[in-house]
C-alpha cells in the first residue's frame, strides 16, 4: 500500500481529468468518489490508473447507503471491493448516513436519528463491510437540515461510539460540522473536544450555500463555494486537537479552475505546517 | 429534549422520510423533525430539491441530446415524471437512465415527438459503450481449427463495447446537429431516412457504422447469440445474394465480435 505523509490533497473531478494528468500537479494525494469508477471499461478507468500511478489514492463512497434498513447492497460493495483491489487505495471512507428504503434509492446522504437501536445498526453494517474490504473504513459526518425528535444522543457522541463500536476511524468534515453547528445550535468546540483524537484519519474542507426559509436561513452543503473563514479557523482548531491529518478540498458544483482546487490545497499545507511546528 | 411522542423504528422512520421527499406526503414524518423555527416541511423540502435535482442532473449527463431537443426546463419536468415512475435503484446513479426510452416511448408514441425515444435508445447506447469492459479482437485464422462441416452452428461472442441501433428517423443527423458547440441551425426532415448502425467505442471516441439491412439483420442475430446459420437465414430473408463471406469478414474487421465458439462441441471452441 502506498502511503503519504500527512497532507493536502484535492477531490478530483471528471472535468479536470485530462488537465490534471498533463500536469501531475504537486499533491500529497488524491479522492475520488468510488462510484464512478465502478464501470469495467471506458476511459475513467484509464484515469485512474495513470492517478493512481503518481499519486496515493483515496476512495470515497457516497452510495453504500449504510445507515440503511434495506439489507447491505452486496452488488455495490462487491463493486467497491473490486476497486479496492485493484488500486490499493491508501483510505476508503463512506458516510454516517443512509439513502435508500424498500428498494428505492434516494442517492443523497440523508440524517439518521441518533438512536441507540439506529448505533447499533450502524455499528453491524460498518463491520460488515469492514469485514467484506478486509480492511478498516473511515466513516464521515454528513450536513443535515433537520433533527429527530427521536434521537437520545448528539451527533458527536453517536460518531464518537460507532468508532468504538465498530472499530472504524473518522472523515471529519469540518464543514459539515460548521453547517450543523449553524443549522442546529451547537458548539462546534464541543463536537471537536468528544472526538477521540487519534479516530481522525482524514479532514474534508468545501465551500456551502445559505438558503434563506422564510425568516430563518439554513447553511446547505452544496460544495459550490471556496471554503469559508469561519471553516478554516475551525480546521486550525481541529488540528490544534488532532495534530496533522490528511485534508482534503472538496469541490463537486459550479466546479472552478483546477488551480483554484490547487490554491486552496495550498493554504492546507500550510496549516499543517504550522501544525507540525507547533508540534515539534 | 425529547418528545414525549411515540418514537418510530429506524425503518419505519425512513419510510415516512422517503414518502415525504418521494411524494411530498409529510403527514406521518412531520412529528418525527423538530421544528426549531423552522417548519418541518420546509426542512424536507431541501431533500427533495436535491433527490430531483441529482437525479435530473445525472440523466442529463446521460441524455444530453435529449435536454437539448426538449429544452432544460421541460427536461427537468420529464426527470421528475420519470423519477416518480422508475426511481433510482441503485447507490449507483449511472443505471437510473435504462429505461428513459420506454418511458419516452410510452410519452410521446404516435405524436410528433415520437422520434425522442428514438434518439434516447442511442444515447443509451452510446452511454454503454463508452463504460463497457475491453475485450480483445476475433482473429479469423481461428476458424481453421473448425470443421467447415460445423460453420452454421458457430455462436460469436459480440462486443461489450458495441450496440445495434435501428431507427425509422434519422438518429445520425439528429444527433450530430444537437452536439454542444454546434450552433448551426439544420432542419432536419425526419423522413429523410432511417437508421441502422453499429455504435462502437473505439480508443476514447464512439464511432458509428452504417450497416445495410441484411448487415443489421445478420449482426442482430449474431449479437443476441444465435448460430451463424441462422444469422444467415435472416439475412436471405432480406437479401437472397447477402454473401456472407464478406459480411463476416466486415464484422470481424469492426472489431463487432471478440470469439466464437461451438456451443455442443467443445473440443472445436475457436477464440
Amino acid at each position: 500500500m502506498r502511503t503519504a505523509a500527512h497532507c493536502s490533497g484535492i477531490g478530483l473531478r471528471p472535468q479536470h481529468h485530462a488537465e490534471f494528468l498533463e500536469r501531475l500537479p504537486a499533491l500529497g494525494w488524491v479522492e475520488v468518489h468510488s462510484e464512478n469508477f465502478f464501470a469495467r471499461g471506458g476511459m475513467q478507468r484509464d484515469v485512474l490508473a495513470h492517478v493512481c500511478a503518481q499519486y496515493p489514492l483515496s476512495l470515497h463512497g457516497v452510495g453504500l447507503s449504510i445507515g440503511s434498513t434495506d439489507p447491505l447492497d452486496r452488488t455495490h460493495l462487491a463493486e467497491l471491493a473490486r476497486l479496492e483491489r485493484d488500486f490499493n487505495p491508501i483510505l476508503v471512507s463512506e458516510h454516517l448516513a443512509w439513502g435508500s428504503v424498500d428498494g428505492r434509492y434516494m442517492n443523497d446522504l440523508l440524517p439518521l436519528p441518533y438512536t441507540t437501536e439506529a448505533l447499533r445498526h450502524m455499528a453491524v453494517r460498518v463491520g460488515a463491510v469492514q469485514d467484506s474490504l478486509g480492511r478498516q473504513i473511515l466513516i464521515e459526518n454528513v450536513s443535515s437540515y433537520l433533527q429527530f425528535n427521536g434521537s437520545e444522543m448528539s451527533e458527536w457522541e453517536f460518531l464518537a461510539a460507532l468508532a468504538a463500536e465498530s472499530g472504524c476511524a473518522i472523515l471529519l468534515d469540518v464543514n459539515n460540522l460548521y453547517v450543523n453547528a449553524v443549522n442546529h445550535g451547537f458548539d462546534p468546540c464541543e463536537y471537536l473536544n468528544s472526538i477521540p483524537p487519534r479516530a481522525v484519519q482524514e479532514i474534508h474542507l468545501a465551500g456551502h450555500s445559505v438558503e434563506r426559509l422564510g425568516t430563518h436561513e439554513l447553511l446547505v452543503d452544496t460544495h459550490a463555494a471556496p471554503v469559508c473563514s469561519a471553516v478554516w479557523e475551525l480546521y486550525g482548531a481541529a488540528l490544534e486537537r488532532f495534530g496533522p491529518v490528511h485534508t482534503l478540498i472538496e469541490w463537486d458544483a459550479e466546479l472552478p479552475a483546477l488551480d483554484v482546487l490547487l490554491t486552496e490545497a495550498r493554504k492546507i499545507e500550510h496549516a499543517l505546517r504550522v501544525c507540525r511546528a507547533d508540534a515539534a | 429534549m425529547r418528545c414525549e411522542c411515540a418514537v418510530p423504528t429506524l425503518r419505519e422512520l425512513q419510510r415516512r422520510f422517503a414518502a415525504a421527499v418521494f411524494a411530498d406526503d409529510h403527514g406521518p414524518v412531520s412529528a418525527d423533525v423538530r421544528a426549531c423555527g423552522i417548519d418541518g416541511r420546509a426542512r424536507l423540502g431541501i431533500y427533495r430539491r436535491q433527490l430531483q435535482a441529482a437525479f435530473a442532473r445525472t440523466l442529463a449527463l446521460e441524455f444530453p441530446v435529449i435536454e437539448r431537443l426538449v429544452g432544460g426546463e421541460y427536461f427537468q419536468q420529464l426527470a421528475r415524471e420519470f423519477q416518480a415512475v422508475h426511481p433510482s435503484r441503485s447507490g449507483n446513479l449511472h443505471h437510473i437512465g435504462a429505461p428513459f426510452a420506454a418511458f419516452l416511448r410510452q410519452r410521446f408514441s404516435g405524436g410528433p415527438y415520437d422520434y425522442f425515444a428514438h434518439v434516447a435508445e442511442l444515447e443509451w447506447a452510446i452511454d454503454e459503450c463508452s463504460i463497457a469492459p475491453a475485450a480483445p479482437a476475433f482473429d479469423l485464422h481461428a476458424l481453421r481449427s473448425v470443421d467447415p462441416a460445423h460453420y452454421a452452428d458457430l455462436h460469436f461472442e459480440f462486443h461489450p463495447a458495441c450496440r445495434l441501433i435501428s431507427s425509422r428517423y434519422p438518429l445520425l443527423d439528429i444527433w450530430r446537429a444537437n452536439q454542444s458547440g454546434c450552433t448551426a441551425d439544420k432542419i432536419i426532415d425526419l423522413a429523410s431516412g432511417a437508421t441502422r448502425v453499429l455504435v462502437q467505442r473505439s480508443g476514447e471516441a464512439i464511432v458509428f457504422h452504417a450497416l445495410s439491412a441484411p448487415e443489421f439483420a445478420f449482426l442482430e442475430k449474431v449479437s443476441q447469440d444465435c448460430s451463424l446459420g441462422a444469422a444467415l437465414e435472416t439475412a436471405h430473408g432480406i437479401d437472397a445474394a447477402f454473401d456472407l463471406g464478406p459480411a463476416l469478414r466486415r464484422c470481424v474487421a469492426l472489431h463487432a465480435v471478440t470469439a466464437a465458439k461451438l456451443p455442443q462441441i467443445s473440443s472445436h471452441d475457436a477464440a
